[in-house]
């Protein structure tokens, strides 16, 4: 059998980093290949090369199913026969399955109109490939997470006449949903390969690929680290593949300077929601807490349902002198507690400028009545571009979204830090930021915590954790399940610890 | 990343140097009439209630939300405050308050509907100004009488220095109102609303509750807009809905002047008189009555096209990493898009709710 996918040497240079180099991998006909990889190691661009998104450098050359495929052009895979299914499966919640299953591929029409019955009969064949047994008449949004993500298999495995498919890539399309909803999943990749289609398989899930893949690649820094046939391998020891052997610890500022001060900040107690199973956290004045968790671990809902992005549907948040339920922003920020997302959308105002978004959160110090005075908010505002760097750093005027989304994360950064808060909850607080901005943001928190300001960060970036935090959480299956402490805290213990809890004791 | 410095000002001034533009050019055209002390009385009183309904829609506009009963209500304000003193001999001042009254609860309502009830506000407020239509054909059948009392026509008709109070009163307003929007807490919040409503809470302002303001204050001042104009004109039956997209008009307009890209008070005022400038020179020019329609849609159509366009230019093009933006013309059309999403998704429920989804196979 020929095989789906033959990538060799195939690189990207983005301005003057090198973001893959040299990587060759071989997706057999009817098999799973897994591809893994930490964030940042390469495996997304990756993706994107072969969907023709990206142009890679000069030199490579990539085939699906035998044929050459044109790089650097949109379609181009797809008219080979490659599928691509990502974790935003790019359905219409309000439109029915045959619907949805049609917007790539079109509907059948005879005279302009689209021939229903027909139509529908087919769809029905198209979920049975993928073993969805559904009325294919009911609207996407009341299907559950697995049972979308099979429609999305199904849409990309349609027949069309473009020709057979020969090879589907699934971006951590399990990344969102529960351990019983994989199961059907794994079951619906196992009857398309045993149709001859190879599968390549991007996941943060180890056991996943111990019990589908056939291969696994291993991703690191751009490199092809590892290429080894998955039998033979357990969890632990890719583990190791995956956080490489050589650990260096991240370099760490110096130890806040002066008595550490070990009153409670916060306290959490019993916070539920639906991807929340109970929560409880204790958080102490002038510590940096890191949540660390895969994605559908809980870990990227925790702060914002705290906070009230998420609605909770049980939860208490305590602390010195004030006591309130979880889940409302008002009350949270009276209570001297705030939240940057990860979203920009969520933590600032595009069309707003600078200066009105950083004052937002308290317009008191500059509301002198009857007048806001602006020429102090201006000069506000510059000396908070100057501390943290924004650039360019004297248009305070401008609409939030002409700055970089670096810049744009300060600003929403500096927005409570202005207002002092007792505790900042702060989703990704890197996100989107280069690395040089990023260790400034890591000091602008490490220097509100030694001012007496609890920061607790979550982040799917394991190292920024174990370099930033005093103590990292560890959440699994909607709880915290495990804590590391700051004497025993490395990238290699936490990222076992987000796999499970019969691999804490190998590191 | 440049965007056009402040002192430039061809786009934001385009209103300005238009307005002089038509002076002159009338004014070489029809000296005798155009140039005129009673030409400039008539443009500035008969635009003045317009003037007030487009400077009290910013207001809801700013917040993000349409609020399209204010024609409705300034109509049944007219007629109440003329059928109280026609019908039930109240004086001027008991009735207006009356009228005004009528705004409040309509703005409180529109609140409700919208806040609490989370209808879509584009589709509340249509249905209020419907409702509100009713209300006033239910209290006069006909068109009732002008009341003839000295005070009512002084209302709108005393002149001050020369200058008809309506006119003032606008201005008062327009000064008000552009306090509020631009130098306090209030009109911080209702921004950061209409920017960004779910950012905005997150920043713990209390959106719901100031959007509900909004509708109040903008349904009351329509009250009062409408009082006047049923001073000023007699109380017509249709003037309201009449007025409501001139007022719309002007503060889509009046967003490409002065602060390009957000709605403001004096841009709206500026758009309401550059028109009115052009218009009357143009039917004093050529006596064609059609104009007035004509010369305001186009108008807008064109304005509103060339402040995207340039938007295009400056914004998105020269800092495509963040273009996320949020421009007020993206929540136009966002607030539009969701307004349409809401009606299919009401159809599609209704369609499917008599299907039940069979059992999976777990």
């Amino acid at each position: 059998m020929t095989a789906s996918l033959v990538a060799n040497g195939v690189s990207k240079t983005f301005g003057t980093s090198k973001v893959l180099v040299d990587i060759d991998l071989t997706v057999d006909g009817g098999s799973v290949h897994a591809l893994l990889g930490q964030n940042g190691s390469g495996k997304s661009t990756f993706i994107k090369i072969l969907s023709g998104y990206h142009r890679p450098d000069p030199g490579g050359e990539v085939r699906v199913g035998g044929r050459e495929l044109h790089l650097g052009t949109v379609g181009a895979a797809h008219a080979l026969g490659a599928r691509f299914v990502h974790q935003e499966l790019g359905l219409v919640d309000s439109l029915s399955i045959t619907d949805n299953l049609a917007l790539g591929s079109g509907f059948p029409v005879r005279y302009g109109t689209i021939m229903r019955a027909s139509f529908d009969a087919s769809a029905t064949e198209d979920l049975a490939v993928v073993g969805l047994d559904v009325n294919p008449q009911m609207p996407v949004e009341r299907l559950s997470p697995a049972e979308r993500m099979l429609v999305a298999m199904a849409r990309a495995l349609r027949a069309e006449k473009a020709g057979p498919v020969t090879l589907l890539v699934l971006d951590e399309v399990t990344a969102a949903l529960a351990k019983r909803e994989v199961e059907r999943v794994m079951t619906a990749i196992k009857t398309v390969t045993a149709r001859g289609v190879g599968v390549l398989y991007v996941t943060h899930r180890l056991q996943e690929v111990i019990d589908l893949a056939d291969e696994v690649t291993v991703l690191r820094d751009g490199h092809r680290d590892t290429q080894a046939k998955v039998s033979g391998l357990d969890k632990a020891s890719l583990v190791r593949l995956l956080v490489g052997h050589e650990v260096a610890e991240p370099g760490r500022q110096p130890p806040p300077v002066g008595p550490r001060i070990e009153s409670e900040a916060m306290t959490v107690r019993g916070l539920k929601s639906p991807s929340l199973h109970g929560v409880d956290l204790q958080i102490r004045a002038g510590e940096v807490v890191g949540i660390a968790g895969l994605m559908g671990s809980g870990r990227e809902d925790l702060l914002g349902t705290i906070f009230g992005v998420q609605r909770p549907s049980a939860g208490s948040v305590a602390g010195p002198g004030f006591s309130i339920c979880a889940g409302k922003p008002r009350e949270c920020l009276a209570a001297g507690i705030a939240y940057v997302s990860h979203s920009r959308q969520l933590s600032t105002a595009g069309s707003l400028t600078a200066r009105e978004n950083l004052t937002l959160g308290d317009l008191s110090a500059v509301w002198r009545p009857p007048l806001l005075r602006h020429k102090r908010e201006r000069a506000e505002t510059l000396v908070w571009f100057r501390k943290l760097g924004v650039s360019p750093g004297d248009a305070v005027d401008r609409p939030l979204w002409t700055f970089s989304g670096g810049n744009q994360q300060k600003i929403a950064i500096a927005r409570w830090l202005r207002c002092r808060p007792r505790v900042l909850l702060i989703d990704e607080p890197s996100q989107g930021v280069d690395a040089e901005a990023r260790a400034g943001l890591h000091d602008l928190l490490l220097g509100a915590a030694r001012e007496g300001a609890a920061v607790v960060t979550s982040s799917s970036d394991v190292e920024e954790l174990v370099g930033l935090c005093d103590r990292v959480l560890v959440m699994r299956d909607g709880r915290v399940a495990a804590e590391v402490t700051e004497r025993e805290r490395t990238t290699e213990r936490v990222t076992s610890l987000l796999h499970g809890p019969r691999l804490a004791g190998v590191s | 990343m440049r965007l056009p410095r402040r002192s430039l000002g061809l786009d934001r001034f385009s209103g300005i140097y238009l307005w002089a533009l038509f002076v002159l050019v009338f004014g070489l055209w029809e000296p005798g009439t155009f140039l005129t002390k009673a030409t400039l009385d008539s443009i500035s009183s008969e635009q003045a209630v317009g003037a007030m309904l487009g400077i009290v829609v910013v207001l809801p506009l700013a917040a993000g939300v349409y609020d399209l009963s204010i024609g409705a209500t300034a109509n049944l304000s007219a007629i109440a405050a003329t059928w109280l003193q026609d019908s039930h001999h109240w004086a001027v001042w008991p009735a207006t308050a009356a009228a005004v009254g009528c705004g409040v609860v309509i703005g409180a309502t529109n609140g409700f509907l919208v806040v609490k009830l989370k209808v879509n506000a584009f589709i509340a407020t249509l249905g209020m100004a419907t409702v509100v239509a009713a209300v006033q054909e239910i209290i006069s059948v006909s068109q009732p009488l002008p009341p003839t009392s000295q005070a009512w026509a002084h209302l709108s008709g005393l002149e001050i220095g020369g200058i008809q109070i309506v006119v003032v009163y606008m201005l008062v307003l327009a000064a008000i109102l552009w306090w509020v929007l631009e130098h306090t807490p209030a009109g911080r919040y209702l921004r950061a609303i209409g920017a960004n409503a779910e950012s905005a809470r997150l920043a713990g302002v209390n959106v719901g509750g100031w959007q509900w303001l909004a509708f109040v204050v903008a349904a009351a001042v329509a009250g009062i807009a409408g009082v006047l104009y049923a001073s000023q004109n007699g109380p017509s039956t249709t003037f309201g809905t009449a007025l409501l997209l001139p007022a719309y008009a002007a503060a889509f307009l009046g967003s490409t002047q002065l602060r390009p890209g957000r709605f403001n008070i004096w841009g709206t005022v500026l758009a309401v008189y550059v028109l009115a400038t052009g218009v009357d020179g143009l039917e004093l020019a050529t006596g064609v009555a059609w104009l007035n329609d004509m010369f305001n849609g186009v108008a807008l159509i064109v304005a509103v096209a060339f402040a995207v366009w340039r938007q295009g230019k400056t914004g998105r093009v020269e800092s495509a990493p963040s273009a996320d933006s949020n421009s007020d013309s993206d929540v136009r059309d966002r607030l539009r898009q969701r307004s349409v999403r809401t009606m299919l998704t009401l159809s599609r429920r209704y369609m499917y709710s008599g299907q039940q989804r069979k059992p999976t196979t777990e």
